[in-house]
């Protein structure tokens, strides 16, 4: 299966950092084709441009001209079958940089397209038939759904509906991680890794 | 009170600059003293740093002086006022990240000894949020609002018992008329003044 590993982290040495490893030698190991962007390492710029709002909807070939920092973003996803993402979660969301990714991404006549006469927007991403969603929290489960799980809606019903009709979830978020020192971390990464093959099968 | 209009929008002009300017009409028209942080004017950089995530993990506060101004800004205000576009169901990434690098720890709440949190904005009174949407209200609905929620929800916690949530949305922009956009704009000045 080809998998799209997109990864946000300010820190390789961080929890994330090891996990996001773990994650892409479990996906070697079940010999899925993976591509892999680390958002911070690629400096990709989040901010959805003023150029972008006013050419919302347009040619798609002349707005990658404009932006070629998006031209193999689009081709990445337009070529994954799985979408998994490694993030922290911050403010109960995806940070800044893998947002922007999304705003950014996930444009006009990539994601979606709006047909003459159509009441709403069709999907276009249905080579996508799979999301899984690796993620840290500091706070508790608890406060985290009284906060809402933000993060968790917009993977999982904003972005999911431009991906196939039966695409499935997967959910590995870890919760309470400013109560656990990272000495105490490890059956997560060994849980981390089962979900991941379970999610995803061998290719 | 002292009011703080936070706009993020890409294009000066647009709707959400037309909001922003009746939500300051109407704030002001209350007798509020207020202040606008612009964030596409100020070209705020919404991506955490490493140098800046390190001072977190160390419970440290961030000491850039953009930054500073901005946490003043925030913990001097009684009314929080957001104007944003909903994207994806969420904040625009400008604003997410504004959230992430101005209120931190020691700013917008604190961590205890035993690595609680606590808030921090002891003077917020009230959380007024207005966004565009896309899509009609009935999706919104369906998919969530997650922006609405980050801010009336997870900000609220740094806030006390008091502090009050509220929300305006413009639905089905593609829809939208001149008509019912200046409605809205009205709609927006007449409830900054009742905040």
């Amino acid at each position: 299966m080809n998998v799209l590993v997109i990864s946000a982290h300010p820190s390789s040495e961080s929890f994330i950092g090891t996990l996001r490893a773990e994650v892409l030698a479990e996906l070697e190991e079940l010999g899925h084709s993976v591509r892999h962007h680390d958002l911070y390492a690629e400096r990709f710029n989040p901010v959805f441009s003023a150029y972008e709002r006013l050419n919302h909807v347009g040619d798609i070939a002349e707005k990658l001209r404009q932006l070629p920092d998006l031209q193999i973003h689009v081709e990445d996803i337009q070529w994954a079958e799985a979408l998994l993402l490694v993030y922290p979660t911050w403010w109960s969301g995806q940070p800044a940089i893998l947002k922007g990714w999304i705003d950014r991404v996930l444009m006009n006549e990539v994601a979606w397209t709006l047909p003459e006469g159509a009441a709403r927007i069709q999907p276009l991403l249905t080579n996508i038939k799979k999301i899984v969603v690796v993620t840290t929290h500091g706070s508790t489960k608890f406060v985290n759904s009284l906060e809402g799980e933000a993060g968790k809606r917009t993977a999982f019903r904003s972005i999911r509906l431009m991906f196939h009709k039966r695409t499935r979830c997967h959910w590995v978020g870890l919760y309470a991680l400013d109560h656990l020192p990272i000495q105490k971390r490890g059956h997560l990464v060994i849980r981390v890794r089962r979900r991941v093959r379970r999610a995803l099968g061998s290719a | 009170m002292r009011a703080l209009v936070v706009y993020c929008h890409p294009v000066e002009g647009s709707l959400c600059s037309a909001i922003r300017d009746a939500a300051v009409k109407g704030l002001s028209a209350a007798g509020h003293d207020v202040s606008v942080i612009d964030l596409a004017a100020d070209d705020f950089d919404p991506v955490m740093s490493l140098d800046e995530w390190r001072t977190y993990m160390d419970r440290k506060i961030v000491t850039t002086p953009e930054i500073v101004r901005y946490i003043e800004m925030v913990q001097e205000s009684h009314i929080l006022v957001f104007v944003y576009p909903t994207w994806w169901s969420g904040l625009p990434a400008q604003l997410k990240g504004w959230l992430e690098r101005v209120l931190v720890a020691g700013a917008a709440y604190r961590f205890t000894k035993s690595d609680r949190v606590r808030p921090g904005l002891a003077q917020l009174r009230r959380i007024h949020v207005i966004s565009t949407y896309g899509s009609p209200k009935l999706y919104v609905r369906l998919v969530n609002d997650n922006g609405r929620r980050i801010l009336t929800r997870a900000l609220r916690m740094c806030g006390t018992r008091r502090t009050r949530t509220s929300h305006q949305g413009l639905y089905a922009l593609d829809r939208s008329t001149d008509e019912s956009r200046r409605q809205f704009l009205h709609d927006v000045e007449k409830k900054m003044l009742a905040l």
